[in-house]
């Protein structure tokens, strides 16, 4: 359905042409938040869904930052991206849902975003997976 | 859909987040859920973590779900047989002790659930209520032999909130409708003395029903509500204040048949009946089926479902402009009154002119006819 | 009932069904009145006279008499000016083309949003030009009676109120749904006002206009 649904939308002919003019201003507000991240260790996160971007205007913000040398994939609930742009410590987090469709996009200004580190009580779980699989081998040996 | 097996092995007092560790969502689905959810209630991002925290320890809270004079489609909205979504995790997570549709229990067992938990929860649960409440006689909503709107003003006394799911417990709906046989009213109108949220809409969209019992356990309070009780976060934007196609409305550009040029080129459905302008709902930012798409983006004009009485306002399919009075026979009558009575003004005054004539008040002697 | 509704509903089949009877009402009383039986032998047999000085007369005072252009020049082609600008505005905007059609059965193609927005706009710049002139000029003063007042103002509430609603204005703090009603009400005020003061004109302008022609071509003389 998510397939179907975005081709009939897109392939509805709605040209609108005018600029919301956030686009530069974002891009300041990211610059501002990199030198946040580097003088105080704080990072920011910027929710692309409260801000009103014009049709086409996201798309222009997502190409001026580009893409670096990280593409990670969060197989959770559905995908998710974390992508590294050309900007080091600037992140694109993109949320889907099970049918694929875009949920939530963030831009996160960050040393490394929280979600890509493992949980503390999830690594101790496993833990306690791999000792109890240790075991059985062991035991079948 | 969760079948009552799996509910009953998840502790009642566990915490959310081990509720949905049992039904496979993993802690990054669950912050990746707490980041949509808080970006859905236009909150800032920086309070992730803080919704995070609040839910992965919020305790079930006891929701009592009653369903009244309702077409079961609100619950169809939020649940979903084919996929899962973690909005329907969460939902049936904390909404176990009572609902007609879920639930595996029946007949007295299933009101005895209910007693039980209502009891148990006095003063804390959750109401949720869809559907309208018919005040015409107990034989149009009766459940376990008891009329709808008595088991309403039960459950209301020992609710810490009403939650009204659907235009139908929100403004009355389409049971309601002339000439209303049933003498259906909205809860708002028997339960005057809790705090009510109405998630109007027929049906709402789901992710907004979730929204707001997120906002609950997260932050203990009910949303900003606006004049007709409705979250102001999803329903304080008109839907043609936020629809792709309003460049062409400004520019009047109107498609005039569902299968023109002008449909065809999505423009405006104003001239179709399209009452986004008047009406209030997140349908053209959310939208529906997890944001695929909403109906004005399907080629179809707004029918105003989450307002009070869209039922009611004529046809779907006329204009805003357009006035529901079509009443020829009323128009001729009308005409036929005209006459008369500009005959019988005509009579008087020729009577006068007649008079003035005869006594040469007219200056015209000799012209009687 | 919200005010939307009443001004949608009641509200319009009201106002129409007082139109219709005051139009109708008002007409049937010019019909059945006595009218002064002409003694004078016509100068020209036949119909051709009367309808030709008819006619003649619709058009000659269609414009300022030569004697008194100086006077009245300006007042008489703005008159023209936001006439025909109220009823572009009425008949041609998108709109109000589904209230048309649900009336007449037939409509016909609307113009441009932008383009109708100016001619509004130069409507009711010189519709209040010219009311404020009436107020300050002390002869349009003295001659300007309630019946006036309530015509003109009557007349440009529709066109300010209309705008308010186009642009999603909020008037005072109203959401769109109230304005959108108080201007279908104004209209429906208008509806109820029009065949009972000087508006009437809308209806009897012309044919009085013949008839005067057609009455004193009868006698001869070129109105």
């Amino acid at each position: 359905m998510s397939g179907a649904s975005a081709s009939a939308l897109a392939a509805i002919a709605v040209r609108i042409e005018r600029s919301s003019g956030n686009l530069e201003p974002l891009l300041h507000q990211i610059r501002h938040a990199l030198l946040r991240l580097l003088e105080e260790q704080v990072g920011s996160c910027i929710d692309l869904r409260s801000l009103p971007l014009a049709p086409g205007e996201q798309e222009q913000l997502l190409a001026a930052l580009g893409t670096g040398e990280i593409r990670a994939e969060l197989r959770a609930s559905g995908s998710s991206d974390i992508l590294e742009t050309a900007f080091p410590g600037v992140w694109v987090v993109t949320h889907r849902d099970v049918h694929g469709e875009v949920q939530a996009r963030f831009i996160e200004v960050t040393f490394s975003p929280e979600i890509l580190c493992s949980p503390r009580q999830d690594v101790a779980a496993g833990l306690l997976r791999l000792t109890a699989r240790l075991s059985e081998r062991k035991e079948l040996a | 859909m969760i079948p009552q097996a799996d509910a009953r092995s998840i502790p009642t007092d566990a915490p959310l987040l081990d509720a949905l560790a049992v039904r496979g969502v993993s802690r990054r689905g669950f912050v990746k859920f707490c980041a949509t959810i808080t970006s859905m209630l236009a909150l800032s991002p920086e309070l992730i973590p803080q919704v995070a925290q609040a839910l992965q320890s919020a305790r079930r809270p006891s929701v009592i779900w009653l369903p009244f004079q309702e077409c079961t489609g609100c619950t169809e909205s939020i649940t979903r047989a084919d996929a899962e979504t973690i909005e329907q995790l969460i939902f049936e997570a904390i909404s176990l002790d009572y609902q007609h549709t879920l639930q595996a229990a029946a007949g007295t067992a299933a009101e005895q659930a209910r007693q039980d938990a209502m009891r148990a929860n006095w003063g804390q649960y959750l109401l949720v209520v869809d559907g309208s409440v018919p005040l015409g006689g107990a034989g149009f909503c009766t459940i376990a032999g008891r009329s709808a709107a008595d088991i309403l003003v039960e459950a209301a006394r020992g609710a810490r909130a009403i939650i009204c799911v659907g235009t139908c417990a929100a403004f009355g709906g389409i049971p309601a409708a002339n000439p209303n046989p049933t003498q259906a009213v909205p809860v708002s109108q028997i339960v005057r003395d809790k705090p009510i949220v109405n998630i109007s809409g027929c049906p709402p969209i789901p992710n907004v029903i979730t929204a707001v019992l997120v906002q609950l356990l997260t932050f203990g309070e009910l949303p900003q509500l606006d004049h007709l009780g409705r979250p102001k976060v999803f329903y304080g934007e008109s839907i043609h204040d936020r629809c792709y196609r309003r460049p062409f409305y400004e520019r009047g550009q109107f498609a005039e048949s569902f299968d023109d040029e002008g449909a065809r080129q999505g423009w405006c459905l104003y001239k179709l009946g399209c009452k986004g302008p008047v009406t209030y709902n997140a349908c053209a930012t959310v939208k529906w089926n997890g944001g695929t798409s909403f109906p004005i983006g399907a080629g179809h004009g707004c029918i105003g479902c989450a307002e009070p009485g869209f039922w009611d306002r004529g046809g779907f399919y006329d204009a805003l402009s357009v006035t529901h009075t079509d009443n020829l026979e009323e128009i001729a009558l009308a005409a036929g009154a005209g006459v008369a009575v500009g005959a019988a003004a005509a009579l008087l005054a020729r009577k006068k002119q007649h008079a003035a004539a005869r006594a040469g008040d007219d200056g015209a002697k000799g012209e009687l006819p | 009932m919200t005010l939307l509704d009443f001004a949608r509903g009641p509200g319009f089949f009201w106002a129409f069904t007082i139109l219709i009877v005051g139009i109708v009402w008002r007409l049937s009383g010019l019909v059945f009145f006595r009218w002064r039986r002409e003694l004078a032998t016509p100068r020209e047999p036949g119909l051709v006279a009367p309808v030709s000085g008819g006619l003649r007369t619709v058009i000659m005072r269609s414009v300022p008499p030569h004697e008194l252009e100086k006077n009245i020049t300006f007042q008489h082609f703005t008159g023209y000016a936001w006439h025909i600008g109220w009823f572009v505005t009425f008949l041609f905007l998108g709109a109000h083309q589904p209230l048309i059609r649900s009336i007449l059965h037939f409509g016909w193609p609307n113009l441009p949003n932008g383009v109708v927005l100016v001619i509004t706009a130069m409507t009711l710049g010189i519709l209040l030009t010219l009311y404020v002139r009436r107020l300050l000029h002390p002869v349009l003063r003295l001659i300007t009676d309630m019946d006036d007042h309530v015509s003109v103002l009557l007349t440009i509430a529709p066109l300010v109120t209309g705008v308010a609603a186009f642009a999603h204005w909020s008037l005072f703090g109203l959401r769109y749904e109230t304005v959108l009603a108080i201007h279908l009400l104004s209209v429906e005020a208008l509806m109820i006002w029009l065949p009972f003061g000087k508006i009437f004109h809308f209806v009897t302008g012309l044919i009085t206009r013949f008839r005067l022609g057609a009455e004193m071509m009868r006698r001869g003389v070129r109105a």
